[in-house]
């Protein structure tokens, strides 16, 4: 009886610092989460303007031949994916992985995060590039290196197309893995858009076509950084609430154990008291 | 003189916003000036350095490279991929970026990509050492 007590009482106390850990790993969460967010809203209005300047120029160029925009026959893809750096998130990273692994036609993959470059090192797959291996250190200028990169390989006809998965986040209980097509650019201006860009005399120098291109990449790497600011809210997000179930689960484990070391010690004592009685009587 | 409303715009957040008399920048074109009462305008921005003066006709001198400038109705955007002014940017940094370029780009068996990056840095970091 003395043996299994001792059991039990270790066992408490390995899940107790268990449920230490995971207790610290969602308060940790939950302040970069804070953090995460806030980095997004301060980016926001950059791309936005971008975005908004891309598309009066597409409205204002309609026979534009910008090879951003031109769609390709072949279905050779890029594929961009942007996981995490650690496990302990819930289904984050094989959700995300399981969606990459799900497109078609895949012929180069470009991993960011940790568990991405393992993934797809673990399978042979064709890397472009194995330097973006953490992804909650990526800053906004390596972003800008990565989409001129793939911008630069896509207009030499590596591949036809250029797609990105990351994970949207949508609250704090729900992330969903999406893809989403990158390359070529697919923007379609609305007719009253059109219109107003037909009454604009806005003034494109040295053309409207030069200005779109350089601005293609940037264009890009404010979709990567959102997709990036995105998905690591939304890992943070997955470790929170899993990092709280398994603090929940531990802490009725510790119930359930405590039950059983009471149980077990009640016993101890009544064979004690017995053991007593038994040897007064005779 | 007359001035108008200018914003720099960054990844980073909101580098200015007031009223200015004059911004000068480097476009993929060349340099250009705009002043208030110019016409609708939208160009790329190359890289190199940018000053700007405001309403009580101080000068700022920055580094700014990529991005785009535009203005709509009198106002102008200038939304820049880096936007540094003149005293945040570290010299002694740059200056080692720039050894550290030139390093790379003096060895011969290079590949075409590691060549792009390194003349990437090198044309930053001199972007950022003539901003003084």
């Amino acid at each position: 009886m003395a043996g299994s007590m001792k059991n039990i009482k270790l066992r408490i106390k390995s899940v107790q610092s268990t449920m230490q850990i995971t207790k610290a790993m969602e308060l940790v969460a939950s302040s970069k989460m804070r953090r995460a967010k806030e980095r997004v809203e301060q980016s926001r209005p950059y791309f936005h303007v971008l975005h908004d300047s891309l598309v009066q120029i597409c409205a204002a160029h309609q026979d534009m031949r910008s090879p951003y925009l031109k769609k390709r026959e072949g279905g050779r893809t890029l594929l961009v994916v942007i996981a995490g750096d650690r496990g302990l998130a819930g289904g984050y990273n094989s959700n995300l992985l399981k969606l990459a692994d799900a497109q078609p036609e895949v012929v180069c993959v470009l991993p960011i995060g940790k568990r991405a470059v393992e993934h797809y090192q673990r399978r042979g797959a064709n890397l472009l590039s194995q330097e973006y291996a953490q992804a909650a250190d990526m800053s906004v200028g390596d972003c800008f290196e990565l989409s001129r990169l793939v911008a630069a390989s896509f207009l030499k006809g590596d591949y036809d197309a250029v797609k990105l998965c990351y994970t949207q986040f949508t609250s704090m209980m729900t992330q969903t893995a999406q893809a989403i097509s990158i390359l070529p650019v697919d923007i379609q201006p609305t007719d009253e858009q059109k219109n107003a860009a037909r009454r604009s005399i806005m003034l494109y120098e040295p053309s409207g076509e030069e200005v779109f291109d350089s601005i293609i990449p940037e264009y890009i790497a404010g979709m990567v950084y959102g997709a990036l600011c995105e998905s690591i809210a939304s890992e943070l997000a997955a470790r929170r609430t899993a990092m709280d179930a398994a603090t929940k689960n531990a802490g009725e484990m510790i119930e359930h154990l405590n039950l059983y070391y009471n149980r077990a010690r009640q016993a101890a004592i009544t064979q004690e008291i017995t053991e007593i009685v038994a040897g007064a009587e005779h | 003189m007359t001035t108008f409303h200018l914003q720099v715009v960054t990844p980073d957040g909101c580098a200015f916003d007031g009223q200015a008399e004059r911004v000068v920048c480097r476009s993929i074109a060349g340099d250009i000036c705009i002043l208030a009462r110019h016409t609708d305008f939208c160009t790329a921005l190359g890289m190199g350095e940018a000053h700007i003066v405001d309403a009580e006709g101080n000068r700022r001198r920055a580094a700014c490279m990529g991005g785009l400038l535009s203005v709509v109705n009198g106002e102008a955007h200038l939304i820049a991929t880096t936007w540094e002014w003149a005293e945040q940017i570290d010299q002694a940094r740059a200056e080692a970026s720039k050894k550290r370029a030139e390093e790379i780009l003096r060895q011969k068996n290079l590949d075409n990509r590691e060549y792009e990056l390194a003349q990437a840095r090198l044309k930053r970091a001199l972007v950022r050492t003539s901003v003084r």
